[in-house]
Formats: structure tokens, C-alpha cells, sequence
């Protein structure tokens, strides 16, 4: 609608009381539909049975993950605004946590916070008059496989990820070589590595290894979720990662600012994700400095 | 002891896969144009929208595609059975089926494991069709 | 690259987050919002788009949240809105 200048200053906004309110058991009802009937309620089993499928196709499993909820962990320490900052993670706290749906431990799971989040996005001609450095659009992408999880034969190989990065990485005129950090969509630890992986960071079953040692985290070689993401800050769909990459680029994230004060690279192009329903759907964004 | 579960929602789409169920008899629309087996039921065929239909009963045999384990308790009815597993069974005849795996213990479930149908007579008018492992 | 089809994020609005008891759902879209408006250092008549991202089921003591029910307690009347779920 920008392009076609129906206006100019859209505003993006997204608030829940989530956790001191009921409307995330109507929430767990209204969704269940018809699976109900044999148990299955809300997106920690749906993704459970991508990721167990995910497990008996290739190397991936709690020793993957724990690098994701540690290292997503680490970032939220630098941030105060994260609903688990001062509340550190080992590998041990994440093995030894409980299990939701199984393979999905407690710290596979998003947080379930009250809270909203907002952005304003408007052209770069306008944007040059404003306060802040903009973080500027440079590619979108799309993809929607949308079957639902009980009857995709594809779980692991179809989330919509690698469709929607192609398009956004040649709207914006890069490859993933350019790219110096990720936001991405994390509403399960697997949904990183998943997504990670249909982004063509590694191939199926690399994640464990491609992870370890700190990739992701602060000091790292590809910063991922800087905020904490919805693992470990705070959930708002797709604003969490959205608005951490704007947040980055413009330069305003005091401790965990990516460059010097991290020892990572400065955020001149940032991959931004977000996925809907159970691996259904996928948005991809190119977000940098220009 | 009344039924403390969720029941399926009947409706024009999925009346006859239901009435099929309480006959023990699982029943899936075969697409009469290009023969694709389709599940849920619905009023066009998803590979090639054709509308004619006819209906087969499965031979209600298939492998374990994927599957979760519930401990956390989202239901009151289903506290009892928790730890309980949640499968995705894809049936000989191609259709994939959300079910439970009955008949073993959650460890022994595994991805491919053959199943065949077991049905839970849950009112007069429902019954669930569920897995145990194939003997 | 063609600047004049260019766009870019200018402004973040936060709110309190964790567990913040007795606050609706709108109440946390209609803070985010306002303070993403100051922080883009615009004002709220410059505004002439909405999209709500999807919103989970109300709570019991909450209606419908409706981009309307957000454009109207802003006092905004947006060339475009629209609900979106991804």
C-alpha cells in the first residue's frame, strides 16, 4: 500500500496480556479444533511432531537446541529489557528442564508474557528527516506451504523458509555471504534451527555442529536473536525479531549492540524472519544500513 | 462414566468420514479424476479440483510418520492418560491421519513403526479410530 | 536500488513486559503504538496506516481486538488497515 501511495506512515502494532489473562486457554481450545479429540492442543505438540520427524531424518535433537536457548539466553543478560534477563542458562538447566511435548523441553518454548510492541514504517525520503538512522527495507520475501502439520508428508524440508530468503535476498541484491546477523522468528528452538538451515547456513543435520562453540551468541560469528528473541525477551509474532533488527541497525541496543561493544559484526544487513501457523507460512526481510 | 474428552464436530464435510468411524470402517474420498486419496474430507480434490468423489474404506494399516509426547496436561480428561502419544499415521492408501498410538508404551513409538487401526467406542455415536503396533 | 520505492523502519515502541498484571490487551497495543509514534518523533495525524498483527482469542473480560477498536482509541481514521496474520 506504500507503493502504491495510499500512505505513507504505516503503523505495525501487536499487544496481549497473555500471561495474567485466560485467553490463552480460549486460545488453546479455539486452535485444537478437531485434534482435541486425541489430545493435541496448541503449537508446542504441532511443532514437537515436525521436530521429532526432523529427528528420525537427520542429525538434530536436544544437542542441537541447547545451543539456541543458551546462547539466545546470553543475549537477553545484556539486554534489561528481557523477561529473563539476570537469569542465566547452562547446558545442564536446559537438559535437565522438563518436558512439555516431548522431544520440546520447557526452554524449547517461547516466553508467554503480557506486553505489545509497535513499529512505524514510512518512506526512506521521509525517513531521512526523522531522529533515527533508518533501517531500510532492502528485500521481501513470502512463501506459504500452508497444509497443516497432521497431513504435510514434508515436515522437514517445507516450511516456506527457502523460498521466501530467495526472493528476499535478490529484491535486496545480496547473497547470504553479505548477511551480518539474524532475527529470527523463534517461537520453538527448532524453529531456529529450521530455519537456519532452509536459509542454506548449513545442511541437514549441520546445525549441532555448525552451533557449537558460541555461533549465535554474543562474541559470535552470526548473531541470532539478539534481544533474547521470544525465547528469552519477550513474544510479540513477528515484532520481536522485526523490531530488534530495526533496533540494531539504528545503532540503540547498548550492551548487546552488535560491532565493537560485542565483538561481532556491525549490523549493516540483518535477515529477519517470521514464520505463522505450525511451519505453515514464512515471511522473510531484509532490514540494513544504507 | 460420561466421556470427558473433546468430541469431533460433525459437519457436511466430515459427516460420512464420522458415520464411517462408528461402523469401524475408516473411509477416505478418492478423487473420481485423478484418483489422489485425500484427507480431511472436502468438497474438491487439492491436486487437480475436481468435485466427483468416491469413497473407500481403508485397509486401516500404515506407518507412524511422526509423533509427540504429552506430558503437559492442556485437558482435564486427558490427565489420566499422560504420559500419551500423539502420532501423524500415514495410511497405506496415502491419506495422513492425526490419531493416538495406544497398545505400548510411549519409548517404544518410533518414526515408520507399522500400526494398524484399533477403534474407541467413545459414545454411541463416535468412535475414534487409534494405532497400536502392527503384530 | 530505487529510492523513490525504498522504505524503512523510523520509529520502536515498547511497553512494560513479563508479567504485568491488569493491563487488556489494548491498553498494551495503544502504549506500543504511542510510543512508537514519539519515538519516530512524528505525530499521531501522520499516521495513515494500521496493521495489527493477529491478536490470540480475548480474554473473558476483553472484546474483540479489532484495528478499528486501536485506530479509534488513537484517534485515527487510516487510508489503510488491515489485520495480518504472518
Amino acid at each position: 500500500m506504500l507503493d502504491a501511495g495510499l500512505c505513507q506512515n504505516v503503523l505495525i502494532s501487536y499487544g496481549h496480556n497473555a500471561l495474567s489473562s485466560d485467553s490463552m486457554l480460549a486460545m488453546l481450545m479455539d486452535f485444537a479444533g478437531d485434534d482435541a479429540v486425541f489430545g493435541h492442543f496448541g503449537a508446542t505438540g504441532g511443532y514437537a511432531l515436525a521436530a521429532r520427524r526432523a529427528m528420525h531424518e537427520f542429525n538434530t535433537g536436544p544437542q542441537t537446541w541447547k545451543h539456541i536457548a543458551v546462547d539466545q539466553r546470553a543475549w537477553a543478560n545484556l539486554n534489561p529489557l528481557a523477561v529473563m534477563h539476570g537469569r542465566p542458562m547452562s547446558f545442564d538447566n536446559y537438559l535437565s528442564s522438563k518436558y512439555v511435548v516431548e522431544p520440546l523441553r520447557l526452554p524449547d518454548n517461547c516466553l508467554v508474557n503480557d506486553g505489545g510492541r509497535a513499529v512505524i514504517v514510512t518512506t526512506l525520503e521521509r525517513a531521512r528527516d526523522l531522529r533515527h538512522r533508518p533501517a531500510v527495507i532492502l528485500g521481501l520475501g513470502q512463501h506459504n506451504p500452508s497444509v497443516q502439520v497432521a497431513q504435510s508428508g514434508a515436515l522437514t524440508d517445507s516450511t516456506g523458509a527457502r523460498k521466501a530468503c530467495e526472493t528476499a535476498l535478490s529484491m535486496a541484491g545480496i547473497t547470504r555471504d553479505d548477511v551480518d546477523a539474524c532475527e529470527i522468528y523463534d517461537c520453538f528452538t527448532y524453529t531456529v534451527e529450521v530455519t537456519l538451515q532452509d536459509y542454506g547456513f548449513f545442511g541437514p543435520g549441520e546445525g549441532e555442529a555448525w552451533f557449537a562453540g558460541g555461533t549465535i551468541g554474543p562474541g559470535g560469528r552470526m548473531p541470532v536473536n539478539t534481544s533474547g528473541g521470544q525465547l528469552s525477551e519477550a513474544y510479540y509474532m513477528g515484532l520481536t525479531p522485526l523490531s530488534e533488527a530495526a533496533m540494531q541497525i539504528m545503532g540503540r541496543c547498548g550492551d548487546r549492540q552488535l560491532g565493537p561493544a560485542t565483538e561481532t559484526n556491525e549490523p549493516n544487513i540483518i535477515l529477519v524472519s517470521d514464520n505463522g501457523g505450525i511451519l505453515q507460512a514464512h515471511s522473510c526481510c531484509v532490514l540494513g544500513r544504507i | 462414566m460420561a466421556y470427558e474428552k473433546p468430541l469431533p464436530r460433525i459437519n457436511g464435510d466430515n459427516r460420512q468420514f464420522w458415520e464411517g468411524c462408528k461402523n469401524h470402517e475408516l473411509k477416505f474420498q478418492k478423487c473420481a479424476s485423478c484418483g489422489h486419496v485425500r484427507f480431511p474430507p472436502s468438497l474438491v480434490c487439492p491436486r487437480c479440483l475436481c468435485r466427483d468423489i468416491e469413497w473407500i474404506v481403508s485397509a486401516g494399516v500404515g506407518k507412524v510418520y511422526t509423533y509427540a509426547v504429552y506430558h503437559a496436561i492442556y485437558h482435564e480428561g486427558f490427565r489420566k492418560d499422560a504420559p500419551y502419544v500423539v502420532a501423524v499415521v500415514e495410511l497405506q492408501e496415502g491419506p495422513r491421519l492425526l490419531t493416538n498410538i495406544v497398545g505400548c508404551a510411549p519409548g517404544e513409538v518410533s518414526c515408520e513403526m507399522p500400526v494398524s487401526v484399533v477403534w474407541e467406542d467413545v459414545t454411541p455415536d463416535i468412535s475414534l479410530p487409534l494405532f497400536r503396533p502392527a503384530v | 536500488m530505487n529510492r523513490e520505492k525504498t522504505y524503512a523502519i523510523v520509529g520502536v515502541g515498547y511497553t512494560p513486559q513479563g508479567r504485568v498484571p491488569g493491563r487488556t490487551s489494548l491498553s498494551f497495543h495503544l502504549e506500543a503504538c504511542t510510543n512508537a509514534i514519539a519515538d519516530a518523533g512524528l505525530a499521531k495525524d501522520d499516521i495513515d496506516g494500521l496493521v495489527c498483527y493477529r491478536h490470540f482469542p480475548a480474554s473473558s473480560d476483553e472484546n474483540d481486538l479489532t484495528p478499528y477498536l486501536v485506530a479509534q482509541h488513537l484517534g485515527i481514521e487510516p487510508a489503510y488497515l488491515s489485520q495480518d496474520a504472518n
